[in-house]
């Protein structure tokens, strides 16, 4: 590319020097002072050009004897050129490219890890950490307009686009949708700013996760251009930390799926999905009615939004307690281990029916949020044993555990502890929920009325369709 | 830098407008299609100042359109590495700050910003000394020397630092 100005230089020094030649042939009336001082200012062009190009074809030379050498501080490129020296590097194989920062932009793996380094000190001496959050089904809803048929009611109901700071529920025309914020996502941000420089990473295109952002954050207090879709990742159906400038032991992340954060698990703070609209449910497979069509949203005090904020709070204040006393180790992800190890701690679980047959039980989701939850799990029944999860009443465990008096709870329990960040009340998940059709009668009654139906298990209506759980199938 | 050259074109001009006028029409198809280009090569045109000579026209078969090589004087812009210029900040980020002039769009990185000035996140983002007395924000006015070009068919873009003596703001939007 160098190569190809220092020629362009040299053509155009050629293509002036013709023009200074078809000018002095030329006899047009021109007032000849003009026609001087044209020809001089070519004149003055023609030496500067001819500089210019034989100062690229020095450097050029240069440059290849030196590169290795001259090279160490190039790690930061803006459309190829070294940002430094202003040299055309071929890219570094070993770099990302941060297009959300700037479509051109590409750092090389060194001055990655120094900016990482860099600016966590920063942020951590201002007692913040990074929070990383994702878009749909964690902090909102959105649904193509073509698929609210059903929900035409709800059009009615549109919060005005011209105050986007006070509306939940938004039309928006021009991309075809319509957005439903998560109740409680305003507080959230508002208290969650206070701890950690946030970033939106969501799996929509760029010009969806850019009107989002405006929606959540009207005044650009929280985002800045911490915004970063899916165009910007490294690797496709992936969300990674690759792209985020800071230290991976003090970022957080909140999602509603695990699979696309495989690399960053110990990072992950998963969130029950949130389903405003009919459309969402039915794209999970669910056949239950949604928060619009039951015309109930989550509950703003104790939704999932308030236990996020909440756990956070509790990882922010431990992590920076350990800070305090030891620097180097301070790790949110074991912080957040340990405190999601203390929920289920010194709980037995054996369970009844609730894996097929011949499945590796370890891998079982179930199984293994029970031990992140630090319970112990087991197959053989024994006396210290504390809880049966079934789900079936008849089952030979499950007349043991009415027996000798344990828990006997259903799969929903494991889920809602896990979810809620806290033991739930074992009487909430007893087996009759199941026998009424109700896995999930706990999740139900733990954010107001989830999509999964209706809370109480005593005169449900067993006509209602309840989601099979991608959980538990 | 800009240069006064002649240029060559050759203007494909339909039959419609065939008649008395044929050379103003040339003229202003002219100026509509090379006003404001860029070529790698030239640099950007910003004007077309005089017709040096219009050709004989050639018909083109099966369309009738007829082609005219045109020859005209026109004022292009082109940025060198070394030049200083002055330019208009039009992005500031943690990383550095865009600023353009003109047509030319160029990158100063945060390495290339006098050490004593800071970035500033927040609504308006900006790089300021440690006393408030200079700020960068979008719209400030900033002279800056060019320290590398990128020449492509259609785009121009320079790196840029304002760490040399006589360079950095010359124009504060937030004092006017």
């Amino acid at each position: 590319m160098r190569e190809d100005s220092s020629d362009a230089a040299d053509d155009f020094g050629a293509i002036l020097a013709a023009a200074l030649e078809s000018d002095s042939e030329e006899d047009i009336a021109v007032l000849d002072s003009k026609r001087v001082r044209m020809c001089k200012e070519e004149e003055n062009a023609k030496t500067d050009e001819s500089q210019s190009s034989a100062s690229l074809g020095f450097s050029e030379s240069n440059s290849d004897i030196s590169k290795d050498k001259a090279c160490s501080h190039h790690g930061e490129f803006m459309k190829g050129l070294c940002v430094v020296c202003g040299e055309m590097h071929p890219m570094p194989s070993s770099g990302v490219a941060f297009r959300y920062i700037h479509p051109d932009l590409m750092l090389a793996n060194s001055e990655i890890d120094q900016r990482r380094a860099r600016d966590t000190e920063k942020l951590l001496s201002q007692k913040k950490l990074y929070l990383i959050l994702d878009l749909d089904h964690t902090l909102l809803n959105s649904t193509p307009l073509s698929l609210m048929t059903h929900e035409e009611y709800l059009k009615a109901r549109e919060d005005s686009l011209q105050d986007v700071s006070k509306g939940s529920l938004f039309v928006l025309p021009h991309m075809h949708i319509a957005t439903k914020l998560r109740p409680f996502v305003r507080t959230f941000l508002e208290e969650a700013s206070a701890m950690f420089e946030m970033y939106i990473y969501t799996m929509g295109a760029r010009p969806y996760a850019l009107e989002m952002a405006n929606l959540l954050d009207p005044d650009k207090k929280y985002f800045d251009a911490r915004v970063i879709s899916r165009d910007d990742g490294t690797q496709r159906h992936q969300k990674g930390l690759d792209v985020i400038l800071g230290e991976e032991s003090a970022v957080l992340v909140l999602d509603d799926t695990e699979n696309a954060w495989t690399k960053h698990k110990d990072n992950l703070i998963l969130m029950e999905r949130y389903h405003y609209f009919s459309s969402s449910c039915r794209q999970f497979g669910f056949t239950c009615k949604s928060h619009s069509q039951l015309e109930h949203d989550e509950s703003k005090p104790d939704g999932a939004l308030a236990t996020a904020i909440s756990v956070l709070n509790q990882l922010h204040s431990t992590f920076f307690a350990v800070f305090e006393a030891e620097p180097s180790v301070a790790d949110v992800r074991q912080v957040l281990k340990s405190l999601q190890k203390g929920i289920l701690k010194g709980c037995r679980l054996v369970f009844s029916r609730v894996f097929p047959t011949k499945f590796p039980v370890e891998s079982h989701p179930v199984w293994r949020m029970a031990e992140q939850l630090g319970a112990t799990c087991s197959e053989r029944m024994e006396q210290t044993v504390t809880h049966v999860v079934a789900m079936d009443a008849g089952t030979g465990k499950s007349r043991w555990a009415v027996k000798e008096k344990k828990f006997l709870v259903n799969p929903g329990w494991v889920e809602a502890c896990y979810y809620g960040w806290k033991r739930q009340p074992e009487d909430r998940f007893h087996l009759a929920c199941l026998l009424s059709g109700f896995y999930y009668e706990g999740i139900g009654t733990l954010s107001g009325a989830g999509p999964v139906g209706k809370s109480s298990c005593d005169g449900a209506d067993p006509n209602v369709d309840v989601p099979a759980s991608p959980l538990v199938r | 830098m800009f240069f006064h050259i002649v240029l060559e074109r050759n203007m494909q001009l339909h039959p419609r407008y065939f008649g008395r006028n044929l050379r103003d029409h040339l003229v202003t198809k002219l100026m509509k299609d090379v006003e404001g280009t860029c070529s790698g090569r030239h640099g950007f045109v910003v004007a077309i100042t005089g017709i040096e000579s219009v050709g004989k026209g050639l018909i083109r078969d099966g369309t009738g359109f007829v082609t005219f090589p045109v020859k005209y004087q026109c004022i292009v812009f082109r940025p060198f590495k070394g030049e200083i210029l002055e330019a208009v900040v039009t992005m500031v980020n943690k990383m550095g700050f865009f600023a353009e002039a003109g047509p030319v769009q160029m990158f100063v990185s945060n390495h290339l910003i006098p050490d004593d000035m800071e970035f500033q996140s927040g609504d308006v983002p900006n790089y300021t000394t440690s006393d408030g007395s200079v700020k960068i924000q979008k719209d400030s006015e900033v002279r800056l020397k060019i320290i590398g070009t990128r020449v492509d068919a259609t785009e121009i873009f320079c790196i840029g630092t304002i760490k040399d003596d006589f360079l950095g703001v010359i124009n504060d939007p937030a004092t006017i």
